[in-house]
């Protein structure tokens, strides 16, 4: 792995001039005429790189940013401010050897032909890529054994299920060995053995091929499971960028205690927030600089069993970053 | 060599779409014939009235009710459906995996949809054309025979720079299927030699709505009515308007992108 990064964003700015109307049919048939316009900030002065081979977790609530940044990220979308370079390429030129190293899968879009078997909308993949024949058999074989495709390769998309149909949009976007893979929510609407499947896969494919991903997801265990790096936008701004271990420790003022305890149902309410209480086991909220001292005054006090410190879920933690 | 690889995979992506739904190849291919069969009725019923029509006789009219076929045919499995298409997917948003491909995006866009079944079309109207020619003796020479095929593709280049840079029109207004059926009407005028509509209306034919290029000006080449003004005129227009809607859909894809704002 070389040290220069494959993503490098610099104070990138990215305003959009929206139609502006008022509710109403008055309102409708002026804008005929006349439409007004105003400017929204989807983001503000966001600067990160992300070193090849890396997977970075990219979060944030509806309308933080996010797709935005992939967009402009893929060449998609013309930057109103600052700089990008992805493989030493500015995305917007769309030059080819830029589009041959990336991918872009948006979890809510297809590309896949609805009416014809998956295989033939690969083809046109393979026929656009200007991949080789035997390079592509190789490539379909890999990602038809880690996915688990060879059964779905010859039906028509539209008798395959969201999981299976979201397997094969995956496929279809890696066919080319792409070296950066842009991925806007890959795991939306999915029940959760296919959300792991996918999650297992991306990692594999992460560890297989030195890929950078960059990944979008509103399902933490996604994030957990697959980003040591997490990076938080909200409002367009950059709000966190670093390991999810840091996250924690910086925005979670609590830790969670779990006691087991030899007697039934002891009220521990003085120890700290109690959150569960069931059987002989008692969960709490205490503040993080007096875990050290609940903790020994539980042992002291109490016939205690066993006692566990742990982090609160990541969901609890990404909420409080945005409430703040 | 890349780019006809591209044709040849779309086409037979096209022929797989159209499997997927097999009776359409008969309603299309019945269609296809009541239509030739209208035409040919509506032709013999304006022939037994009069024996020339704006100086055209029945059978170079006959010749131009087979470019008419040819040239709707080429639009209908080609042009129409894939600007169609392009427009449905800027509106879906599915138009993002066709710029992040690496071949170009107009190219792309242009055979993204293929109708194979229209092909009855184009077939029937190239037996119509072939027809009228046999009635008529086979009396064009090689001079002829080049200068309707050199006229028949830049009308045909014409009418597909007219049709993107309508569809083009989708990256600023997103919904304009209208216009393309607007389009779809005034093409229908073209089945009739534009020389018998009055001034104005043969101006728009061949100006605003460059119809005549692309029926009208083959069918006079296979009847010896083709002047070298028209020829040379309508290869003009053919560089400019291939060259001006490339412009304007490069203006178009920067509009998309925010670039331009």
């Amino acid at each position: 792995m070389s040290n220069i990064p494959d993503i490098t964003v610099q104070n990138l700015g990215k305003t959009y001039e929206v139609p502006q109307r008022e509710p109403g049919l008055g309102a409708a048939i002026k804008s005929l005429v006349s439409r007004t316009t105003r400017d929204v900030e989807a983001v503000k002065n966001i600067s990160f790189s992300v070193a090849p081979g890396e997977i970075v977790g990219f979060l944030g609530p509806n309308g933080a940013g996010k797709t935005t940044t992939l967009k402009m990220l893929s060449g998609l979308l013309h930057p109103t401010a600052g700089e990008i370079s992805v493989i030493g390429h500015t995305p917007y030129a769309r030059h080819k050897n830029f589009l041959n190293r990336i991918t872009l899968v948006m979890g809510q879009r297809n590309q896949l032909m609805w009416d014809i078997p998956v295989a033939d909308s690969f083809e046109r993949n393979r026929a656009i890529y200007r991949i080789s024949h035997g390079e592509y058999n190789k490539t379909l074989d890999e990602l038809s054994t880690l996915l688990d495709l060879s059964d779905l390769l010859s039906k028509p998309v539209r008798n395959l299920s969201l999981g299976e149909r979201m397997k094969c949009e995956i496929a279809a976007a890696l066919l080319h060995r792409p070296q950066v893979l842009f991925l806007d929510e890959p795991t939306i609407g999915l029940d959760v053995t296919m959300q792991r499947r996918i999650r297992a896969f991306l990692g594999e494919y992460n560890r297989r091929h030195s890929a950078t991903v960059l990944l979008t997801s509103h399902y933490m265990a996604d994030v957990e499971a697959l980003c040591k790096r997490v990076i938080i936008i909200h409002h367009g701004e950059l709000l966190f960028d670093g390991d999810l271990s840091a996250l924690i420790e910086r925005f979670s003022p609590h830790k969670t205690i779990v006691v087991d305890l030899e007697t039934e149902r002891a009220d521990l309410s003085s120890y700290g927030e109690v959150i569960t209480a069931e059987g002989n086991s008692v969960t709490l909220r205490v503040p993080k600089t007096k875990t050290a001292d609940v903790t020994g005054k539980l042992l002291a006090n109490l016939p205690v069993i066993d006692l566990t410190v742990e982090d609160p879920p990541i969901e609890e933690v990404i909420e409080q970053v945005f409430s703040n | 060599m890349y780019y006809l690889k591209l044709i040849w995979t779309f086409f037979r992506i096209g022929i797989l779409n159209e499997m997927a739904y097999r009776v359409n190849f008969y309603v299309q291919l019945l269609q296809s014939i009541l239509s030739l069969g209208t035409a040919i009725a509506g032709l013999a019923i304006v022939f037994s009235h009069t024996d020339t029509l704006g100086g055209w006789q029945a059978v170079d009219i006959l010749a131009l009710l087979g470019v008419f076929m040819f040239v709707g045919g080429v639009i209908g499995m080609v042009i129409n459906p894939s600007m169609s298409q392009l427009m449905d997917d800027v509106l879906r948003g599915i138009f993002d995996y066709t710029l992040t491909k690496p071949c170009d995006a107009q190219f792309l866009a242009s055979i993204s949809q293929i109708r194979v079944w229209r092909l009855t079309d184009i077939l029937l109207g190239a037996g119509v054309l072939i027809a009228a020619l046999i009635y008529r003796g086979l009396d064009i020479g090689p001079h002829e025979a080049l200068a309707f095929a050199f006229v028949l593709c830049t009308g045909g280049s014409i009418i597909y720079s007219f049709w993107l840079m309508l569809a083009t029109l989708t990256f600023w207004f997103l919904r304009i299927e209208n216009i393309l059926h607007i389009f779809q009407s005034m093409y229908e005028a073209g089945r009739w030699p534009i020389g018998i509509y009055p001034h104005w209306l043969r101006y728009i034919l061949t100006f605003l709505v460059p119809v005549a290029f692309a029926i009208t000006v083959p069918a006079e080449a296979l009847s010896g009515r083709l002047t070298p003004e028209s020829m040379i005129t309508s290869g003009l227009l053919c560089v400019f308007l291939l060259a001006f809607s490339r412009w304007f859909w490069k203006r178009g894809l920067k509009n998309y992108s925010g670039a331009s704002a």
